[in-house]
């Protein structure tokens, strides 16, 4: 397998409209980590303006997405691009589209604040929210940073991380329906509080695309709906 | 060196001579001069090999003791040899040095080409915001540091500041990264802890927050009975004047209290003040009608050049007005004169607040927007002045990306504009600012 070579084309202004094409994936990638961040404290915090703010600012990671978009369309259409630079412009194409989902997740996170911040607090402040969303935030930045070091190996453990996300999901679900069955009032508070969880839940799956997309653009393999176990015993032999 | 190259080539050609006149004695003078140029000729391929074995096995011993221009070559070559190795030594001590030093250097610092794209960096670089020396090479440097406010710095290359970002790695730390540009389009990025620092005015400002609300509601009930005293007909005569004092002053702590909160607020803010569209017209014409019905105060003009639109949020807006205005109220007398005045252009817009007032001393104008600081203390205390007006303004405009300039001559007047960027204006570019000051001009 070719390592993916930024530049090693004849065209200059190629290798620099790949470049500029990846840089323009991590700035979207750094605003969308912000955001989580401040989505996720506005939940643990109860700030409500935090919260609404990370609502009105998604129309941001929405314009960055376009606009990467177009560009990799016309880099497709004037450059014609093979191998390791198709992969690698396929690649983008795909990551962008998670990372806009995250945003949105983000922002529906934000949005779910404002609206706990306006009721009663348990008294561990959603420490089980806090707990999943750092967990999720740290794979959002694993991702991007396998994404920035053409990092396979970080790629593949982000991957595999998906799976203790889906547990801890599971384990706040099952809470929740332990306190809807305890109190029947603090149903709709604890509606909220799924919704953020499954939301977070759903940035993880979404960090795991984009981590296969990475695996994809460096190896050149689909390893999409596949046991990752299986891959890391192939790459063991 | 020129001695043995002239004995080389004498030498040479006294053995041609002497061949070609060998052989012209036995009437073959040609055969004589070529049996002697082949016979110097292997004996240059002689020495030759010899220094190319001494170089290939770098034993010199041969050549050491001979003389003649093999000698001379070989001197030079390993004099050469031996500085370059000095020289050599010298850079690689101090190279290792400046290496050593910057790793045991506690900020993270990491050196960037034109593009901003890493050459090398330091461990605590890694260790604060995980730059990885080797892989990194060569990566943009926020590809790595991916927030939005250090990639809008780089973007801006506005160096003279620097940008304060949470940490990538650890949740609350904070990190201050600064841009140092040097030599031909190199930049020097600097990396601080300055998590301690946020976390002490983190403290300062709900230190002073709480303190405000506790100290609130003990003032309430005082107050309130100091009220009650005031109106009750039983209060004897000689407690009249004590207890109207103590309302005053008890009115005046209230104020002080709303102010430190509102300060405190607004200091606490993260989020952006949003985009409401306000009408600054008309908040300078609600702004003075506060004083429409005093006689004591100077006469109040306003001058709406531009209905440009300004977007933030109108209560902070509505609460700088109304604390510029106070002050000039304050400090010009009755037969003076006020203006606000509103005009924008495409170079953003300015509102301000002249007066005919005493002015301050140039020397102070640094200090007005400090907390507490009041240019004359004995006499503002009586006015109302509290000295919290300024800082609030000052704190209500940075939110608004907005600036504060004082100018001020003593015995003449003052004026304080803020200064508002282009962005938070709608309908700027009907007025531009200098049609706005032509105009202006011809009022005069």
């Amino acid at each position: 397998m070719q390592p993916i070579d930024l530049t090693g084309h004849i065209s200059k202004r190629f290798n620099k409209e790949l470049e500029e094409l990846r840089n323009s994936v991590l700035t979207m990638g750094g605003l969308v980590e912000t955001q989580l961040n401040s989505a996720i404290a506005a939940i643990v915090s109860g700030d409500s303006e935090l919260g609404l703010a990370v609502a009105r600012d998604d129309y941001k990671v929405n314009n960055l997405e376009v606009e990467i978009d177009e560009e990799c369309s016309r880099v497709l259409a004037t450059r014609a691009p093979a191998a390791s630079d198709l992969r690698l412009i396929v690649a983008i194409i795909k990551t962008i589209t998670d990372l806009e989902r995250v945003g949105d997740e983000a922002e529906k996170i934000g949005f779910l604040a404002s609206k706990l911040a306006a009721m009663d607090r348990p008294s561990d402040s959603y420490r089980e929210l806090r707990s999943l969303g750092n967990h999720v935030l740290q794979m959002l930045k694993d991702a991007m940073d396998a994404f920035a070091r053409l990092d396979t190996e970080a790629a593949y453990s982000v991957v595999r991380e998906d799976e203790l996300v889906d547990g801890e999901y599971e384990a706040i679900t099952r809470q929740c329906v332990t306190f809807m069955m305890e109190d029947v009032r603090s149903i709709k508070r604890v509606m909220n509080v799924t919704w953020a969880a499954r939301a977070l839940e759903r940035i993880g799956d979404h960090c795991k695309n984009i981590c296969e997309y990475v695996i994809y653009m460096v190896e050149g393999r689909d390893v999409r709906h596949t046991d990752i176990a299986d891959h890391d015993a192939a790459r063991e032999e | 060196m020129r001695d043995a190259r002239r004995k080389f080539v004498l030498g040479i050609a006294l053995l041609l001579a002497g061949g070609a006149i060998i052989g012209w004695l036995y009437g073959r003078p040609f055969i004589g001069l070529a049996t002697a140029a082949i016979v110097a000729l292997a004996w240059q391929v002689r020495q030759l090999l010899v220094f190319e074995r001494a170089l290939r096995t770098g034993d010199f011993e041969e050549l050491r003791y001979s003389r003649g221009i093999w000698a001379q070559i070989y001197a030079e070559y390993n004099y050469q040899r031996y500085r370059g190795q000095k020289y050599r030594r010298r850079y690689k001590r101090l190279l290792k040095e400046v290496r050593n030093s910057t790793k045991a250097l506690p900020d993270g610092a990491v050196l960037l080409n034109a593009d901003f794209e890493i050459l090398t960096c330091n461990p605590a670089s890694d260790e604060l915001a995980g730059f990885r020396g080797r892989q990194d090479r060569g990566q943009r440097v926020d590809n790595i540091v991916r927030d939005p406010a250090f990639t809008e710095y780089l973007r801006s290359r506005q160096f003279d500041r620097a940008v304060e970002i949470r940490s990538p790695l650890y949740d609350g730390q904070w990190l201050n990264l600064r841009i140092v540009p040097y030599g031909a389009d190199q930049y020097l990025l600097l990396i601080r802890d300055i998590t301690e620092r946020i976390r002490l005015s983190k403290m300062r400002r709900e230190f002073v927050a709480n303190a405000s609300h506790e100290l609130r509601s003990p003032l309430t009930v005082i107050s309130g009975y100091v009220d009650a005293l005031s109106t009750d007909p039983e209060t004897p005569e000689t407690w009249k004047k004590p207890v109207v004092a103590m309302q005053e002053q008890a009115e005046r702590m209230k104020t002080i209290i709303s102010e430190l909160l509102e300060l405190s607020r607004l200091e606490s803010a993260t989020t952006d003040p949003g985009r409401e569209r306000i009408d600054v017209c008309a908040l300078l014409t609600s702004a003075r009608k506060i004083y429409a019905d005093r006689q004591d105060v100077a006469k109040i003009e306003i001058e709406c050049v531009s209905p440009a639109i300004l977007l933030g949020r109108a209560s902070e807006i509505e609460s700088v007005i109304a604390n510029l205005l106070s002050n000039a109220v304050r400090h010009t007398p009755p037969s003076g004169r006020i203006t606000l005045s509103w005009r924008a252009g495409p170079e953003g817009g300015l509102l301000a607040v002249e007066d005919t007032g005493e002015g301050i001393d140039p020397e102070l104008i640094p200090r007005l927007t400090e907390r507490f600081f009041r240019v004359n203390r004995g006499r503002s205390r009586a006015d109302g002045g509290i000295g919290l007006g300024l800082a609030i303004v000052k704190h209500a405009l940075g939110r608004h990306g907005a600036e504060l300039e004082i100018e001020s001559q003593v015995g003449k007047g003052s004026s304080f504009t803020c200064r508002f960027p282009v962005d938070r204006l709608v309908g700027a570019e009907l007025v531009p600012l200098r049609a706005a000051g032509a105009q202006d001009a011809d009022k005069a």
